[in-house]
């Protein structure tokens, strides 16, 4: 038992979007993701605090559930730890289950189910001011008088309650409650509803609410993002807004690290002598890793917009208002955040379907979450469109068309074959139905936007600096080694394990408009997409300056001028039409695989999604090709 | 059951209607939940003898549950029996 474990556990509860993790950063000092909707925090967490009396114990932060019998897999993960049930964690020693104050009457259905287990249980009582703007009367000595346990009142947010709440968790910790509501010998049923008279009886007692509900700022804002029109022209709006701000702002930030790039290149090129080691920093460390770092500006912000939609509480609404359309392709609205997600990267989108209930659903979202192009396709794409049309990269309008037509041909693609593949799957044992909170609007929390922002473009840095970085090395040494007398870049590319490989794998590409070389290009990019820049610059002998754009400028130039040996152009209108389709539907990325892997529970699943998302992108390309050659 | 008791029960159940056919802005008062979600419907809060509001028809409806404001599809709704007053 590592020392983790042999502290004693107290697991922290709660139904969906009740300010568990809020109260847990707030408790451990720790930064996990908050936001303001249901099924935030999909896999258990844990952290250490010391209580009043200098002991330390561990926080073991658990995805929200409604009922211990709830079945989306987040919710299984919270049920089975707090059975005992779960093979990796101990059986907590107490429970600290965080209600809603504003929503008692649904809220305390979990904590009756979480006394009868047994196990020592304190109440906090959270989001109070909420409760006290909707003008319900609590009171918690009453409430912990019914329950039998301790009720602690809490606004998590502004830490109002803390210290209380540590007060509470102190040894010797409490005896489980004695349970009134039920009697041996009940069925299930007879439980459930015995349950829910006590809840009633006691929010009577505890929690009365106004005869009339309150009209808030948050019900007057439904008004507007919920309505059947403006609703829909809200969506869209905030959509439109959200990329465009990408790719408008990412721009200044770009420039500079494009500058600090070119300039750390020629800083260590005039430091050392030419040869191989000199190369191999130049071309395979700052290159690589730099062409990948170049995006880390976009990213950012894509989190940060994404952050402040789920901080407010407009994603649940975003969610319902696309449960119309996602039901045409057989998914629900539950489906719309991992998906949107993945835009920025499909990571975390696979991640964030944990939340659906549906495991067909569940599989085949995750299955096409990668054909949301992703900010790793950029570049690629800022490549090759300006070429396609023959200008100078810009925002021209038929550049800002086409890059629009390349998100849209990937997400429709991805809802045609959501819908046969749902339609092979099949229907569900037990027909699973819509039913989402919408929570109250909130302002968003700035400190744990920026820090989970923080957290996300470090595990980017860190990517690029590890695994990217060992790819360019290998990269680089396929390219350089074994070497050749010949002065001639050509030959020696030729001559070089990955000119070899580009021979060998000709015949695969020639069919899609692409020689060796770009074939070679590609395969490198199968490691992460973004790669092609660069390996297209190597392979085409393009000499890095300090900008990239004029890097960019200079390749496009190049490829403008290459010819087939029979001398007809290689890059016409038909190639790069089926380039461009090949990176919109190949999986070019291997930790996506990894963790389809993961979260499918198969390598069978996450192989055959590579496997299919490859050949049909190579198909597409292909028809694409020959079509228009 | 006496067959007096069965029959006052159908009677009440047959002046019932589902949260679906109740009309916005009413209060729904729940009686039983009929069908294959109960429980699902349950654990988000409609349990019998909760008041809720509905707030909006469609392909969705929204309603409010004790200060929470729920979407739940047409479905469901359909599966929510009890008594509207305007």
């Amino acid at each position: 038992m590592n020392t983790e474990n042999s502290l004693e556990t107290i697991a922290l509860a709660g139904n969906p979007n009740a300010g568990k993790t809020t109260l847990f950063n707030a408790l451990t000092g720790d930064n996990q993701k908050v936001g303001n909707y249901a099924g935030v925090t999909i896999a258990k967490k844990s952290g250490e605090f010391f209580t009043p009396h200098g002991r330390k114990v561990r926080l073991l932060d658990l995805p929200g559930c409604y009922s211990l019998l709830g079945e989306s897999p987040d919710q299984k993960i919270a049920a089975s730890v707090l059975a005992g049930d779960d093979r990796e964690e101990p059986v907590p020693a107490m429970v600290l289950n965080v209600v809603d104050s504003s929503a008692l009457e649904r809220h305390l259905m979990l904590t009756l189910e979480i006394i009868e287990l047994g196990i020592p249980t304190v109440v906090a009582l959270n989001m109070i001011d909420v409760a006290e703007s909707r003008g319900i009367r609590l009171h918690p000595q009453i409430l912990s008088e019914q329950l039998g346990v301790a009720v602690v009142p809490l606004q998590a947010n502004t830490g109002k309650g803390l210290i209380e709440i540590k007060q509470s968790l102190r040894h010797p910790l409490p005896h489980p409650a004695t349970i009134s509501w039920i009697t041996p010998g009940m069925t299930d049923e007879q439980k459930g509803q015995a349950r829910v008279a006590y809840i009633k009886k006691t929010c009577e007692l505890a929690a009365r609410r106004p005869e009339k509900d309150q009209l808030l700022l948050s019900d007057r804002l439904d008004q507007i993002f919920l309505h059947p029109i403006g609703g829909w022209a809200c969506l869209i709006g905030i959509m439109f807004g959200l990329f465009w701000s990408i790719f408008r702002f990412a721009e200044i930030p770009m420039g500079w690290m494009e500058s600090a790039q070119g300039g750390l290149q020629k800083f260590v090129s005039q430091q050392m002598p030419p040869g191989d080691l000199h190369d191999l920093i130049i071309q395979g460390i700052i290159g690589g890793a730099g062409s990948v770092l170049i995006f880390l500006p976009q990213i950012v912000l894509l989190f940060l917009f994404i952050g402040l939609l789920e901080s407010t509480g407009y994603m649940a609404r975003a969610a319902y208002l696309m449960d119309g359309p996602m039901s045409r392709v057989g998914l629900s609205g539950k489906a719309f955040l991992p998906l949107l997600s993945s835009y920025a990267c499909a990571i975390p989108g696979i991640m964030a379907t944990r939340t659906i209930e549906s495991a067909k659903e569940r599989l085949v979202t995750i299955f096409v979450a990668p054909w949301m192009s992703c900010s790793a396709r950029l570049p690629v794409y800022l490549l090759i469109v300006p070429l396609l049309l023959d200008q100078e990269e810009g925002a021209s309008w038929q550049q800002a068309a086409i890059m629009i037509g390349l998100y849209v041909i990937g997400t429709l693609t991805a809802f045609l074959v959501a819908k046969l593949l749902r339609k092979k799957l099949g229907a569900d044992t037990q027909k699973k139905h819509f039913i989402m909170e919408l929570p109250v609007y909130r302002a968003p929390q700035w400190s744990y936007i920026f820090r989970h922002v923080g957290d996300r473009a470090w595990a980017f840095v860190k990517n690029a600096g590890t695994i990217i970085l060992a790819i360019s090395i290998i990269l680089w040494a396929l390219q350089t080694y074994p070497k050749s007398d010949s002065a001639d870049p050509a030959e020696v590319l030729a001559h070089s394990a990955m000119g070899r490989i580009s021979k060998a794998i000709e015949p695969i590409f020639k069919p899609i408009g692409q020689d060796g070389r770009t074939g070679a290009a590609i395969l490198t990019s199968f490691a992460a997409r973004e790669v092609f820049v660069s390996s297209m610059g190597i392979v085409h002998h393009i000499e890095e300056g300090d900008d990239d754009m004029q890097n960019r400028k200079a390749l496009r130039k190049k490829l403008h001028d290459t010819n087939w040996p029979d001398g007809t152009p290689m890059f016409t209108t038909a190639s790069l039409i089926s380039l461009l389709l090949f990176y919109i539907y190949a999986l070019q990325c291997l930790p996506t695989t990894a963790v389809v892997a993961k979260e499918t529970g198969s390598w069978k699943w996450a192989i055959g999604q590579f496997t299919f998302m490859t050949a049909f992108a190579w198909l597409a390309a292909f028809v694409a090709f020959q079509l228009s050659h | 059951m006496p067959a007096t008791q069965h029959l006052v029960k159908d009677l009440e159940q047959d002046s019932m209607i589902s949260l679906e056919q109740a009309k916005v802005g009413c209060e729904f008062h729940i009686r039983f939940l009929s069908g294959s979600s109960c429980e699902q419907l349950r654990q988000m809060g409609f349990c019998e003898t909760m008041r809720v509001k509905k707030i909006s028809d469609g392909r969705n409806l929204i309603c409010n549950v004790c200060g929470t404001k729920m979407a739940v599809s047409r479905e469901l709704a359909h599966q929510i029996m009890g008594e509207a007053t305007p």
